[in-house]
């Protein structure tokens, strides 16, 4: 029996973060199953999943990390996983789609486009943002098999640009994977 | 998820820079339709047609949809009609171009091409019959395009077949007098015509070929040119191999997603899928020139001197980059320069820039030919003949295909101009020099015979 953890992690971006962290997982007797971590504007956040011996407790890693003497605070949020894994997947879903939506920057653009997305059973895989002057640009990876009619969603969102004055676009993910993968 | 600016780029290339899927066609083998009478083959030949390619419009229209990408025309080519039509009279084959009209119409499709022969080493009954119905064929049909081939590299020229075309496009011209002569728009006249070709008006279905193929026709003279600013706006330093490398790379783009939507819809349809095109075909609609390209790459006028260097380099370029991109490559796959079709050479034609000698050297370096070309309603055919003569031979020595579809427009003369609309353009009538001084050396007939270099056994 083994005691799974969710672990994320905030902190000002350094060098050292991940074998600070992954050092303490280790010294526990831990085994790092997956690892995400991303850094926007100068700090770093990572979510890893570790597997224990069930003695283990989220305490306990709390406990070590907070032994590091970290020249930045981390933030960490342990929780211990008691329910079923998702599966690790690398085959993307049939229906991925690719949004782009480019407008004048202002407050709730992602609210909007994300609260869309709820209303129409789209599910957000993945999503990245730029501004360059004042043009904001989201790129999100979409989901969309859960949604009846992909045809009515797509007369949906035209309107839903129009209304906020944005221009969106929404393609397969296939249009991108072959455009830019070798090999297809 | 793949790197923003790599997806931006992509949607960038759809939306703004005009790339789209110019033309699916669907190739259908029409032999075995062949019966005792043209009543009966009609019947045939429509039900064939109806069979393969009921949902072929649907079909594209959906995988359109669900990919994000516009294809901009669903087309048949057909068996070359001479074939299947072997026997009948010239009557014959006028009711066989009104059937294949009617078959277009019904499945809902714009252009059917294939009302064709293949008279390279020499011409039957048959093929005579069908050139001589070439312009009542194309007068009482709207949808159908014919094609001829009478050159080969393997076996020379068919100079009979030629001197009766110098007059065949003057009277199908002549028939459409009242579209100013549209009726030699949907005839070319080849030389090492390919059997896979989905561009219109030469599309064939080969008697090479399975009975039923998808041929793809991408485009994207656009999404060519604005890459090709981007970059050299970026850089100070940039040389032309750097540049034919950024044409490479975009035309891999642009050919990928005419090979995505192709074997989609050939999934969706059970056909199987033939060959990706992957040419710059232009259309007379602003920011889809292959002119265009040619101001950018360096020359001031198209047709000064460097035009043809710059038309080889792209043609060239095109090629590799599409080749690495598809499985199967086809067709004619290279740069065209139809001259109507693209409103920058159209230009340049009115500006007396670009004459049709200089033409005939760019066609050596491209692929099709002297391509929808406006000429004065009174050049005599055997002129327009010897021009022919001129593409053919070009094709013939150098192991490439050659066309020419050349529109001389009744009424008119250098300094009127001439329009078809839509995809078919626009141009000013261009001159023809030493016109009329030809005739003897149509006169003789026979054949060239083919080159030293086709001997290879």
């Amino acid at each position: 029996m083994t005691t799974q953890m969710i672990i994320s992690v905030m902190s000002r971006d350094r060098t050292g973060i991940v074998s600070d962290i992954t050092g303490a997982i280790y010294q526990l007797g831990g085994d790092l199953a997956d690892l995400n971590q991303s850094t926007l504007r100068g700090y770093l956040t990572m979510i890893l999943f570790a597997a224990f011996d069930e003695d283990i407790t989220p305490e306990m890693l709390r406990a070590k990390i907070a032994e590091i003497e970290s020249p930045t605070r981390l933030d960490v949020v342990i929780r211990e996983v008691t329910g079923p894994v998702a599966p690790l997947s690398s085959e993307l879903p049939e229906r991925t789609y690719i949004m782009t939506t480019q407008g004048i920057n202002r407050k709730g653009i992602v609210y909007g486009i994300s609260s869309f997305c709820f209303t129409n059973d789209i599910n957000i895989m993945d999503l990245a943002t730029t501004t360059s002057e004042d043009t904001y640009t989201m790129v999100l990876q979409l989901d969309l098999s859960a949604v009846d009619s992909i045809v009515d969603v797509r007369e949906k969102l035209q309107d839903y640009a129009e209304e906020n004055e944005l221009q969106v676009v929404l393609q397969h993910h296939d249009l991108f994977k072959v455009t830019n993968e070798i090999p297809f | 998820m793949l790197r923003s600016d790599q997806i931006l780029a992509t949607v960038e290339m759809i939306q703004k820079e005009n790339l789209d899927v110019r033309t699916v066609t669907m190739g259908i083998n029409l032999l075995d339709c062949r019966a005792p009478s043209v009543e009966e083959t009609c019947t045939n030949i429509e039900t064939r047609i109806s069979d393969k390619a009921g949902k072929f419009v649907e079909t594209c229209n959906i995988v359109s949809r669900k990919l994000g990408i516009p294809v901009v025309n669903k087309r048949i080519s057909i068996t070359p009609i001479a074939f299947v039509g072997a026997g009948f009279d010239r009557d014959g084959f006028i009711e066989l171009a009104i059937s294949l009209d009617r078959a277009a119409a019904s499945v809902g499709v714009d252009i059917l091409g294939g009302f064709s022969a293949q008279v390279e080493k020499g011409l039957t009954n048959t093929d005579r019959e069908f050139i001589h119905a070439l312009p009542d064929a194309l007068c009482e049909s709207e949808k159908i395009c014919a094609s001829i081939n009478i050159a080969s590299s393997q076996k020379g020229i068919n100079m009979d077949a030629l001197a009766m075309l110098g007059k065949t496009v003057k009277e199908i011209a002549e028939k459409t007098r009242d579209q100013a002569g549209f009726g030699a728009a949907k005839f070319v006249v080849f030389c090492n015509q390919p059997g896979d070709n989905p561009f219109m008006a030469g599309a064939i279905h080969g008697v090479e070929e399975a009975d039923t193929v998808l041929n793809v026709g991408v485009s994207g003279p656009g999404v060519i040119a604005r890459s090709l600013e981007k970059l050299i706006s970026s850089r100070t330093d940039l040389r032309l191999d750097e540049i034919a490398e950024e044409i490479k790379q975009t035309t891999f783009r642009v050919t990928r997603c005419g090979e995505l939507v192709g074997r989609q819809v050939s999934d969706m349809l059970g056909v199987d899928f033939g060959v990706v095109d992957l040419s710059l075909a232009p259309t007379p609609k602003v920011g889809d020139s292959v002119g265009e390209i040619l101001h950018i790459l360096g020359v001031d006028a198209i047709g000064a001197p460097g035009s043809t260097a710059i038309v080889a380099m792209l043609n060239d370029a095109v090629k590799k980059g599409g080749i690495f991109a598809s499985k199967t490559v086809g067709g004619l796959s290279g740069a065209f320069i139809p001259v109507m079709e693209d409103a920058v050479l159209a230009e340049a034609v009115g500006r007396e820039d670009l004459c049709l000698e200089k033409l005939e050297a760019m066609t050596c370096v491209c692929s099709v030919g002297i391509d929808m070309v406006a000429i004065p309603g009174s050049v005599d055919s055997d002129t327009i003949a010897a021009i022919i003569a001129d593409e053919m031979a070009l094709g013939m020595i150098n192991n490439k295909t050659t066309a020419v579809r050349i529109i001389p427009v009744p009424g008119k003369e250098v300094g009127d101009s001439v329009s078809f609309g839509g995809l078919f353009g626009a141009s000013p009538i261009m001159p023809v020099r030493n016109a009329g001084k030809s005739s003897r050396f149509i006169g003789w007939g026979g054949r060239i015979p083919a080159p030293v270099h086709s001997f290879k056994n």
